[in-house]
């Protein structure tokens, strides 16, 4: 099982090369898909089945596929994608710079950290992440209210910011 | 360093060397934006998972929400940039005249 998670973390770390290298903003939202599923694996391997389903649901259903929307602003005739000027080369280099890093930091028999390896009946023993999750909605519901609170503000922000050439923040000036 | 320490901060440098030398597109700096928020939630979850601390783990959701205020502002300005610039480069945000 452990080789899984170390599958997931060389996912999520060359995912996001991907991302790093500046292809096309289509290829890099790609990658970006890459790294959010990687990191579902990465946090369901540390035990945290609700908050990998969160990241699932919120990051993967929600956020990227705005961003995939929004890539069509971004449209260009010629698309810029592996194997032009030189991207895999840059992406080989990323790569082999964190390569390098990671035989010289990763102590070995460090473990993997977390308590994955706790198993009761091949299930992970760690529950404590729905104790918090119940206890988001008691004694943290301040701060829940305060971020939904946020997500409204953001939503009149973003209405402001797109309203376009008359009266928007970022508009031609005449 | 663990591995998974190694993991995501490897992942979050990435996405910072991503945002700072490639600035040609402005959904690219974003994506690399969110990218380092991804790696942010990673680590923000694996050491309240780690840790065993309950109280703690509901700091990535609050996490979440917050990027995506940062994702939706971003992508505004992404529309906004497109409308009035007819295109996303961030070369034609310094233009005095269009």
């Amino acid at each position: 099982m452990a080789y899984f998670v170390y599958l997931f973390m060389v996912g999520l770390v060359l995912g996001m090369a991907v991302v790093a290298v500046n292809l096309s903003p289509y290829f890099a939202a790609f990658g970006l898909v890459v790294v959010a599923g990687m990191g579902c694996g990465v946090i369901i391997s540390f035990g945290g089945s609700f908050l990998s389903l969160v990241l699932f649901l919120i990051y993967l259903g929600g956020m990227l596929v705005v961003f995939a929307y929004s890539a069509a602003l971004a449209a260009e005739p010629f698309p810029e994608s592996f194997g032009t000027t030189g991207a895999v080369l840059y992406f080989m280099g990323l790569v082999g710079v964190v390569g390098v890093f990671a035989i010289l930091y990763i102590e070995e028999g460090s473990g993997l950290g977390g308590c994955s390896s706790d198993e009761v009946m091949g299930m992970s023993s760690c529950v404590t992440e729905y104790d918090g999750m119940s206890q988001m909605y008691g004694p943290g519901g301040f701060l829940l209210v305060l971020c939904a609170w946020v997500l409204l503000l953001t939503l009149f922000v973003v209405l402001e910011m797109t309203r376009g050439s008359s009266r928007g923040p970022l508009r031609s000036v005449k | 360093m663990t591995p998974i320490l190694f993991a995501f901060s490897s992942a979050f440098t990435l996405g910072l060397t991503g945002l700072v030398f490639h600035r040609v597109h402005l959904l690219s700096a974003l994506l690399c934006l969110e990218g380092m928020m991804l790696s942010l939630y990673i680590a923000l979850s694996t050491w309240s998972l780690g840790m065993g601390s309950a109280s703690s783990s509901a700091l990535p959701l609050f996490l979440l929400a917050i990027s995506a205020c940062e994702a939706g502002a971003g992508l505004a300005i992404l529309v906004a940039t497109a409308r009035t610039h007819g295109t996303d480069r961030l070369q034609s945000l310094n233009l005095l005249q269009w």
